[in-house]
């Protein structure tokens, strides 16, 4: 405790992990994102360290400005002011010199400011989620991306409409009728290209899959194959096995639900389950009992915070599984 | 932090510059406003008071001592002299109640942004789970975040030390954690 106390300290005093809390410099966020990889046990400093930093964001019930005007207008008649004792350009032209003061500093910080936006300009940009986090991005071109925990996505700065993608993320593509512009996510396996819609792509477990909600997208394949998709259709394909799945979802299955914060199964086993929960927390999962892979989880599990997410599937499962070490033992619940 | 602007500011003030009086009271009239309201559970007393206090401000000036944060400064005499009025207030009304002059800081729903960057903090009920903290930990919230307080600011606004601010700010994330997270089983326990 005294060590994780100290520790906390040292985060919250240091500029690099601040930026990496603010999500304001990409070789911060990377450095920190890489650390936590590596060092998962600090994990709920490194949580309590950003908390701290981010804060409690309040709608102040400050008076309005106009309001502080009256208030002060009220004072300033009763204000015994002996102006004539102060000469009036001493007294001016300090306050100007204070005035002046404050805008050297705007303008410095608007200067380091633009800087780094040129240096982004000047080369791509990478959104990266640690394990368990999503975050919701606005692409330049106004596309909104919802990146799952562990995932990563990248562009480059001039052409922010071609996306490639580690793990699993939703896309809502803005559609430019004017230039009929396309959209492009790139993933190990295939090109997805998009005019305007909605879908679902997750490139673990060595393959991608491809969920479309709504819009319509053509598929390419490096053979050159192009496959078109319509909504509610949900393709598989792997580039090792180069096998092509097609299957029809309906809305109880569990694709593209995480991205509000809970995973929703419907008769999965817990096999794919955990499956999820290894990609999503980066932990390893063992069974005492390879039959207690085959149980069924029909509900909602919250995945945002491992702890919870243990609760609930114990819960649906009724299984006790241990956290150690970041491995996640799964045994027979003995209390019954 | 950069405590020169403050300095300068109020030097200004001090000489008796009309627009370095203004700036002060546009500045930190509507952060103390709030605080006496919180405190008093009386606008037309703190309005009161506050034109009693900036007009005393103004008119001690050169009296006043030289402050490093002009802040904190004002937070703490502007307390002392609101628990004045309350007192006073309170001699008139009543002599049987012995409850405690000022109130607790305590906070509204309205009063918490409803998109939280933090993802703990993302609940419908945070004020209740803040009104649960200690009140020493409720007001080193308060001050931090609501007041844009810097730990400097709060450790003399509360007469403890820098290092006390941190640790109870600490000790109040990690319980606010704590009862999101607990919430959540509760809420699954339920559900299934």
């Amino acid at each position: 405790m005294k060590t994780e106390h100290s520790f906390l300290q040292q985060l919250l005093n240091d500029p690099s992990f601040v930026n990496w809390a603010k999500n304001s410099n990409n070789n911060d966020i990377e450095y920190w994102n890489n650390w936590i990889a590596n060092n998962a046990s600090r994990i709920e400093t490194v949580d309590t360290a950003k908390a701290i930093i981010l804060g409690i964001k309040f709608e102040k019930n400050f008076p309005a400005n106009y309001k502080v005007e009256k208030e002060l207008s009220k004072i300033l008649p009763q204000l015994r002011t002996d102006d004539f004792l102060i000469p009036h350009s001493i007294k001016k032209n300090p306050f100007k010199k204070y005035v002046s003061l404050s805008a050297a500093a705007l303008i410095l910080v608007l200067i380091s400011w633009s800087g780094n936006q040129f240096y982004t300009n000047s080369t791509s940009t990478v959104h990266k989620t640690n394990y368990g986090e999503i975050i919701d991005l606005k692409l330049p071109d106004g596309t909104s991306v919802v990146l799952n925990g562990n995932s990563e996505i990248q562009y480059k700065n001039n052409n922010p409409r071609n996306i490639f993608l580690k793990g699993e993320a939703y896309f809502k593509v803005k559609s430019i009728p004017s230039t009929k512009a396309k959209f492009w996510v790139h993933t190990e396996d295939l090109k997805v290209e998009v005019l305007g819609t909605q879908f679902h792509v997750n490139t673990r477990k060595k393959r991608t899959n491809v969920v479309l909600d709504e819009g319509s997208i053509h598929l390419e394949f490096d053979n050159g194959d192009v496959k078109k998709m319509i909504p509610g259709e949900l393709v598989t394909f792997s580039k090792d096995s180069e096998k092509l799945v097609h299957t029809k979802v309906t809305v109880a299955t569990p694709y593209a639900l995480w991205r509000d914060g809970t995973y929703t199964f419907n008769g999965i086993s817990l096999k794919e389950v955990m499956t999820n929960i290894e990609y999503t927390y980066g932990v390893k999962v063992k069974y005492q009992h390879p039959q207690l892979q085959q149980l069924l989880i029909t509900g909602g599990v919250p995945n945002q915070n491992l702890k919870i997410c243990i609760a609930a599937i114990e819960l649906a499962t009724n299984t006790r599984i241990i956290h150690k070490d970041n491995t996640l033992l799964i045994q027979n619940n003995l209390n019954n | 932090m950069d405590t020169t602007p403050d300095k300068s500011l109020w030097f200004f003030f001090k000489k008796g510059d009309l627009n370095a009086f203004k700036a002060l009271f546009k500045i930190h009239y509507p952060a103390l406003h709030t605080y006496g309201i919180k405190l008093s559970n009386d606008s037309n007393l703190t309005e009161d008071c506050l034109q009693n206090f900036f007009i005393y401000l103004y008119e001690n000036r050169e009296n006043l001592s030289d402050v490093n944060n002009i802040k904190s400064y004002l937070f703490v005499s502007f307390k002392r002299r609101l628990i004045k009025q309350l007192q006073n207030k309170k001699l008139r009304t009543s002599f049987l109640e012995q409850a405690p002059l000022e109130q607790e800081i305590m906070f509204s729903p309205q009063e918490l942004a409803v998109k939280q960057e933090v993802q703990f903090l993302c609940t419908k009920t945070l004020h209740n789970l803040l009104n649960d903290l200690p009140k020493r930990e409720r007001e080193v919230v308060y001050f931090r975040y609501y007041c844009d307080m810097s730990t400097l600011e709060i450790s003399e606004v509360m007469e403890i030390k820098s290092q006390s601010v941190l640790n109870i700010l600490q000790k109040a994330m990690i319980k606010l954690r704590k009862h999101s997270e607990n919430k959540l089983i509760a809420e699954i326990l339920k559900k299934s």
